[in-house]
């Protein structure tokens, strides 16, 4: 049973919230797509390197694959943290102005949502147990703790995609909650996905894998520990995989674009042309930099960068042509403005972002690529400093308006 | 579109209901996030001890502890984090979505700390020994910080949700009104107290596996102090939090928790004072075992009762005093432009209004009376009732076994249609839709007594 387009606007107008937004909500889209982008690539790095550590794992016999299995191990442990935390953004913003949408889909789907966490749960445990026993010389068995880690993520980035992409299909979810006008409010389906969607986010941890490894190779190649033949070995492999990663993902994306609704144009989008020209881009630079593979630079992560940029665009603007005929347009969001809590995220995250995490940051930056200890600069302990006071600040201000409302409100 | 609620569909979980859903990973989520906000006062506190005091072998328990924090707290806290909104989201839309509406940029200020949080945190375990310790200090001082600014900024979130406490929010809808609520401050309190309680018994784990015997001594000295610290004002907090609860929740607490939770709560706080004030007085007796067993017991007997009951005492408000449980808004907001759902509800009902209503029941006849019913109860008692003759608040133990249709009708057009039980949403059904709502919950009890008979039988054979 399917709504017409009517009902679903008016479905879709009434589940917005009440209370409306505190700001324009142009702020919360460009926010929601800049956040997406770091959280995107967080994925990308932490299927690649997890998938890379299995590989080279079954190759441990050579050293360069052992120590690079284990390398990967690590960043792939740090880069689910990353994801994670920076996926709250965007689910964040994309509450604010797609509630309707992202709720709806959740609960038609709500025991996979919930699923969701506990296999999340499950997988990075399990990626941990495979942190701690990858060694120099490990069992061949300890390798299983990494497949059923990857698995069970690859299974997790699939339910994010399914939601998602449910999400854009308002005129089915009447006959997914009520099929044949009987209701199941099991939440136990999973009702829709997009294969050649789905694939394409995959083949782009490829590509991102292979521009991290370039990255790695750049970042310690100031280390005396970390020899020349093995950075030269990881750079000519990153370089490699980057091939295989665009064209898998040329592939994916053509398949994509040939799902959507013929009304999209999709094959003429500027966007979509965008991004084969990057890839086309990124395709050209790598071949270039075969020839050369004592070379290093952070460009193909820069690149990669853009890339994700591109394409958080272009699946913003799928949205928006996926709610058209339901005249959903997000500017129509009521807004009540709320300087004071606007300034609060604002200032937040110029002063403590800024500040506490460049401080981090470079700390980490920097103390990566000496050997021994690092002995912070001027520089360096300036940034702390900032950071001590910034974070006293803030708690002081904090403070200070809160019992001012407080006791204004109370007495 | 004036016809039309703003209710989404409904997920059903047979027994347990949405509402634990909720309250397992609530409870999961509050036991990892506070460890790790109160391990980083107390790492920031030993780091400073063992740089001015020179005693850089303290240095190896906080990496310990930090390894420890990665896999506990930063697996399951920063994923049962995010696992709450999802959790809200499917059991409770309006719920989750008024708190987003009211505080987006309030949780966004958190999600920047908690992005400085998680790059924080590996930074202090994996630089100590590898940048020189006064800036590795500077680290961790900022790193604690950070930390409990994320709890600063959650707990007006969470304290709105029991109750602006005036009528100020009402009118201005104001974020600031909103969030340095009444129940604020001494619910910062309290949180910031049982941080440092669970990070004291967390602590121990490791403490106890300490080589060094001096510093094992110290250390587990220092927690103890640190646990009962967190204790002693915990209950001082405790005493000026329940000063600050609407008259519902005061309510519920007395008449209608479970009878087991007072005497819980009290046999776990008496635990762990003698827990620390041991571990304080014989700091070697401390056991890995031990401290295991007590951080479990502050989990799963005080923690989860606790956590459970703050849900409760809520009822039958999920936020402000004016979304219920059951996704309609209860009053109006001026401040918000928001309007009440109860006038449309009282005048047309929920079948005529509901969205996700299907077409078949859309007109009620003799063959659909029933599905109709159990739809309206559904989406308007699931969210804290059990359809089924166990699990969470029972609607056939709430109603007696009756299968007097006449019986449960007269409650709903009188007490529930009028709110006048405190704990309980109003929900003035029409007349038509009463009945068949008492039809659907005496059809519960009898399908209930019928499989009793069926299985009294059984037994007789």
């Amino acid at each position: 049973m399917e709504l017409d387009s009517h009902s679903i606007a008016t479905t879709l107008q009434v589940l917005r919230d009440p209370a409306g937004i505190p700001s324009h909500p142009i702020v919360f889209q460009v926010l929601m797509i800049a956040t997406w982008v770091f959280h995107i690539l967080f994925v990308n790095i932490a299927l690649g390197t997890a998938g890379l550590s299995l590989y080279a794992f079954a190759k441990r016999q050579t050293p360069h694959w052992e120590r690079l299995s284990i390398g990967m191990t690590k960043a792939a442990k740090v880069s689910v943290s990353m994801l994670i935390v920076l996926g709250v953004a965007p689910l964040l913003f994309t509450q604010v102005i797609y509630d309707p949408q992202w709720y709806s889909s959740n609960i038609l789907s709500g025991a996979w949502a919930i699923g969701f966490i506990f296999t999340l749960i499950l997988g990075y445990s399990s990626w941990f147990t495979f942190y701690f026993k990858n060694h120099q010389g490990a069992s061949g068995t300890v390798v299983w703790w990494g497949i059923i880690g990857l698995a069970f993520f690859l299974l997790d980035g699939f339910i994010m995609h399914a939601l998602s992409y449910q999400a854009l299909l308002p005129d089915q979810w009447m006959s997914w909650y009520a099929p044949n006008g009987k209701v199941d409010m099991s939440g136990t389906h999973i009702h829709a996905w997009q294969a050649g969607r789905f694939l394409f986010f995959i083949a782009m941890s490829v590509t991102v894998l292979g521009a991290f490894l370039k990255a790695y190779v750049n970042y310690y190649r100031v280390r005396e520990d970390y020899e020349a033949d093995y950075l030269t070995f990881v750079n000519r492999l990153g370089t490699k995989i980057i091939l295989v990663g665009v064209v898998a993902q040329i592939v994916t994306f053509t398949w994509w674009l040939a799902d959507l609704p013929a009304s999209f144009h999709a094959f003429s989008s500027p966007l979509a042309l965008a991004i084969f020209a990057i890839l086309i881009l990124l395709c050209g630079v790598s071949l270039r930099q075969q020839k050369v593979p004592h070379v290093t630079s952070y460009q193909a992560l820069a690149v990669t960068v853009v890339m994700a940029a591109v394409i958080a665009t272009f699946r913003e603007l799928l949205r928006m042509q996926y709610m058209l005929p339901y005249g959903y347009d997000i500017e129509t969001y009521k807004v009540m403005e709320d300087i004071p809590s606007t300034a609060l995220f604002f200032l937040t995250f110029i002063g403590v972002g800024g500040l506490v995490g460049g401080f981090f940051l470079t700390a980490i930056y920097k103390a990566g690529r000496t050997q021994g200890v690092y002995e912070a600069s001027p520089t360096v302990n300036k940034l702390a400093n900032s950071a001590i006071g910034i974070m006293i600040v803030w708690v002081g201000i904090f403070f200070m308006v809160g019992i001012f409302t407080w006791v204004s409100n109370t007495l | 579109m004036l016809d039309t609620l703003g209710l989404y569909p409904t997920w059903y979980v047979p027994t347990i209901g949405t509402a634990w859903v909720m309250g397992i990973i609530g409870t999961i989520h509050v036991l990892a996030s506070h460890t790790s906000v109160g391990a980083s006062w107390l790492f920031a506190l030993i780091e400073t001890k063992s740089v001015t005091e020179n005693k850089p072998e303290l240095m190896e328990y906080i990496k310990k502890y930090g390894v420890f924090l990665l896999v506990f707290s930063y697996i399951i806290g920063s994923i049962t984090g995010p696992g709450i909104w999802y959790a809200i989201t499917v059991a409770s839309p309006r719920g989750v979505g008024g708190l987003i509406h009211n505080f987006v940029w309030v949780w966004a200020a958190e999600w920047v700390y908690f992005t400085v949080e998680v790059i924080g945190v590996y930074a202090l375990v994996y630089l100590i020994g590898k940048i020189d310790p006064r800036t590795h200090l500077k680290l961790t001082w900022v790193f604690a910080l950070a930390s409990w600014a994320t709890m600063l900024l959650i707990v007006g979130i969470l304290s709105f949700m029991m109750w602006p406490g005036n009528k100020s929010w009402y009118d201005t809808g104001s974020t600031l009104d909103a969030f340095f609520n009444l129940n604020f401050f001494a619910h910062l309190g309290l949180r910031t107290a049982f941080m440092f309680a669970i990070a004291g018994a967390v602590g121990g784990i490791l403490a106890a596996t300490m080589k060094d015997k001096n510093v094992r001594i110290e250390i587990t000295r220092f927690l103890s102090k640190m646990g009962l610290a967190g204790v002693f004002l915990g209950m001082i907090m405790w005493m000026w939090y329940v000063q600050t609860l609407p008259s519902n929740a005061k309510i519920i607490m007395q008449t209608q928790l479970p009878g087991y939770i007072a005497p819980t709560l009290f046999a776990v706080l008496g635990a762990t004072l003698v827990y620390f004030s041991w571990t304080a007085w014989k700091p070697m007796q401390l056991k890995q075992g031990f401290a295991i067993a007590m951080t479990a017991i502050i989990a799963i007997a005080g923690l989860w009762p606790e956590e459970r009951s703050r849900e409760s005492i809520r009822k039958p408000y999920v936020a402000g005093q004016y979304i219920y449980s059951n996704q309609t808004i209860a009053r109006d907001v001026p401040g918000k432009q928001i309007k009440s759902n109860l006038p449309l509800i009282a005048e047309k009902g929920i079948l005529a209004t509901h969205p996700f209503v299907p077409e078949s029941l859309r007109h009620v006849t003799a063959a659909n009376r029933l599905q109709a019913g159990e739809f309206i109860t559904k989406v308007m008692c699931a969210n804290c009732h059990s359809m089924g003759a166990t699990g969470l608040r029972p609607m056939i133990q709430k109603l007696h076994g009756s299968t007097d249709v006449a019986q449960i009708k007269a409650y709903l057009s009188g007490a529930l249609y009028n709110g006048l039980v405190p704990y309980m949403p109003r929900i003035p059904l029409p007349d038509k839709e009463q009945e068949l709502v008492a039809e659907y919950l005496a059809s519960l009890s009898q399908k209930s007594s019928h499989l009793q008979t069926i299985a009294l039988a059984t037994k007789g054979e």
